[in-house]
């Protein structure tokens, strides 16, 4: 697995640049929740036909920040945006709320739950 | 002047659904030009549960009961992330014997889905003979488990049961009588020209479609896109039994039930190699520690690749567990699919896909 | 299409694939998973088998008058074990140190819970005893 740091302004830019749809694999986006307050926001991606090669590139943000969208490169990432804000409570952009949680159910259930 | 169009949902309760998930559909004389989906009607917060109610030893368990299908590729997976967090390797046995219930694993789920597919074709009898031809593979799953869906076969460390000369005889007899009536079913499936109707030409994506929606499992296969993650990990000895990737070129939903019906036969051939070629040794190795790191798993489940992300921090409590299941990767496709279809074909076109929603909705 | 109308005109004469039960027993395999057994003389009372259980269906609360005079039961504890919690995975047989003495798994089957029995109030009660208090107990914590 090879992590890669990068930045909320600078990760659209390196995304585009690194993905290729025939030898790349967008798997899906994961949010860990760090100790003060803040998130590690993950992409990951698996190479096609190679063993065990996994890229992940990752930022720190708190938590009142926008997260920018990937849906104009890469249209399947919709669904886990949407899984995002509906975990942690963090914004992304043209994402909306709802896709497991009702009104009046638990909010943003994994937002600090270990820490 | 503008058509008027009508909204139809395939509700959350309906006939041809195995589990809840709301499609709206908005139809124009019968053809779907909008769809709108709401998955998540059977969420449990397993994710949660695994860093706060359950030790690491324990998640095992807890995540084979996301889905009853795919319920061994779940608990196979997290095993394999916590061993790789200990730092530990299990013997060759263990591998090949987790190997072997996967596989069977593989073959009665596709049988499920393809009974499914044709029940959703009208064709009742063939959903019968292909259920009950599937208690065969469900009578040598009792036999090795102990049970016949969740298996509970996993622990940290190698596998819980061993299997005798006797079962290896009953398992190879077992599967002789599948594939004699697989070959049946590849006959009807291919030559019965009122199924033809209702799948040929139906329900497609194309290769384009499928590389921009990183389409997964036979999904992706039966439309040329050449992924399995069998061939992308070295875990598990696939390359020493015989695996062949299957594909096809067309991607309707008669392309998808000939590369299941093809994985089902390669499965049977996995399986006799396995049982004939076992290895010698223990099954379990005792293993001490606490997990720590991060890590990241891949395992081809039935209906596609399923992703597991685990961190501990170095005390029994992992710090998150996070799953990516294979229906939730395909429901972007799901809906640009059904663009431009009939609604009568709607609940063909879902059960083709294979749908396992308390995945999606863990 | 006749072949499959042969073959659905055949099924008429062929046994059903489903069996009467329970009016037909159903036959017994040994691989049966069922209820787990224990020797309390052979006990060593290390609670290994506490700790691994997944869903908690082992217990061991404190007793006034420990159940036999085990001379490794220093703290008066007493084994409960609740067969409509459990899982039968088996791991507190394989983390028990004598698996076939003190703690094994039998190929007898549970019993169905009836209400007269009142199985949760009485798994509540052992759970209060030891400090555990659910959301749904109906033993409230003081």
């Amino acid at each position: 697995m090879q992590k890669i740091q990068s930045s909320r302004e600078k990760i659209r830019q390196e995304i585009e640049a690194f993905y290729d749809p025939k030898s790349w694999h967008f798997l899906t986006l994961n949010g860990v929740a760090l100790a003060d307050e803040k998130l590690e926001v993950q992409w990951i991606f698996a190479k096609y036909a190679t063993p065990d090669e996994v890229v992940v590139y990752y930022i720190e943000v708190p938590y009142d920040v926008e997260i920018p969208t990937i849906v104009d490169i890469i249209p399947s990432a919709i669904i886990s945006q949407r899984e995002l804000v509906d975990m942690f409570g963090i914004a992304v952009e043209g994402s909306t709320k709802g896709l497991y949680l009702d009104e009046d159910s638990v909010q943003t259930p994994l937002k600090g739950c270990q820490i | 002047m503008s058509k008027k169009t009508i909204n139809i949902p395939l509700g959350a309760q309906h006939i041809s659904l195995l589990e809840p998930v709301r499609f709206k559909f908005e139809c124009e004389n019968e053809k779907i030009i909008g769809v709108d989906s709401d998955v998540g009607f059977v969420h449990r917060g397993v994710e949660r549960a695994c860093t706060t109610k359950f030790k690491f030893d324990a998640v095992g368990y807890v995540v084979a009961r996301i889905c009853g299908l795919c319920a061994i590729t779940h608990s196979l997976a997290y095993t394999v992330a916590a061993e790789n967090l200990l730092g530990a390797a299990v013997t060759s046995k263990a591998a090949y014997l987790r190997t072997l219930l996967l596989e069977l694993d593989r073959i009665h789920s596709h049988m499920l889905c393809l009974s499914h597919t044709c029940e959703n074709a009208g064709f009742e009898a063939m959903f019968m003979q292909i259920m009950g031809d599937r208690e065969l593979v469900m009578e040598i799953q009792e036999l090795i488990s102990g049970n016949r869906v969740q298996f509970d076969y996993i622990c940290i460390g190698g596998v819980n049961r061993d299997i005798s000369a006797q079962l290896g005889k009953k398992i190879l007899e077992n599967l002789t009588l599948v594939e004699k009536k697989v070959r049946e079913y590849k006959d009807e499936f291919l030559n019965n020209w009122s199924l033809s109707l209702k799948f040929k030409g139906i329900g497609t994506l194309s290769l384009e479609d499928a590389y921009r929606f990183n389409a997964i499992g036979p999904l992706a296969r039966a439309s040329g896109l050449e992924t399995d993650v069998r061939n992308e990990m070295s875990y598990l000895p696939y390359n020493e039994i015989g695996f062949v990737m299957q594909t096809q070129k067309s991607g309707d939903i008669h392309a998808r039930n000939m590369v299941r019906l093809d994985e089902i036969q390669n499965s049977i051939e996995m399986c006799r190699n396995i049982v004939n070629g076992l290895p010698e040794g223990e099954i379990i190795t005792k293993i001490k520690g606490k997990p720590e790191g991060e890590t990241i798993v891949r395992y081809e489940a039935p209906r596609g690749e399923l992703m597991y992300y685990v961190k501990g921090n170095g005390s029994a409590m992992l710090e998150r567990v996070r799953i990516k299941t294979p229906t939730f990767s395909s429901i972007p496709a799901f809906s640009e699919i059904f663009l431009g279809q009939e609604y009568a074909d709607a609940p063909a076109i879902l059960a083709s896909f294979d749908p396992c929603l308390s995945c999606t909705a863990k | 299409m006749f072949t499959s109308l042969i073959k659905s005109f055949l099924n008429l004469f062929k046994k059903p694939q489903t069996l009467a039960y329970p009016a037909d027993a159903k036959p017994k395999e040994e691989s049966y998973r069922g209820l787990i057994e224990y020797n309390e003389a052979e006990c060593i009372y290390c609670l290994k088998c506490e700790k691994a259980c997944p869903p908690g269906a082992i217990l061991f609360p404190p007793v006034d008058t420990p159940p036999s005079d085990n001379e490794k039961n220093k703290k008066s504890l007493k084994y409960e074990y609740n067969p409509w919690l459990c899982i039968y995975c088996g791991e507190c047989v394989r983390a028990c140190p004598k698996p076939n003495e003190a703690l094994w798994q039998s190929a007898k089957k549970q019993s169905v819970a009836v209400a007269q029995e009142n199985v949760n109030g009485m798994w509540d009660a052992i759970e209060a005893r030891k400090g555990i208090f659910t959301k749904n107990s109906s033993v409230a914590k003081e």
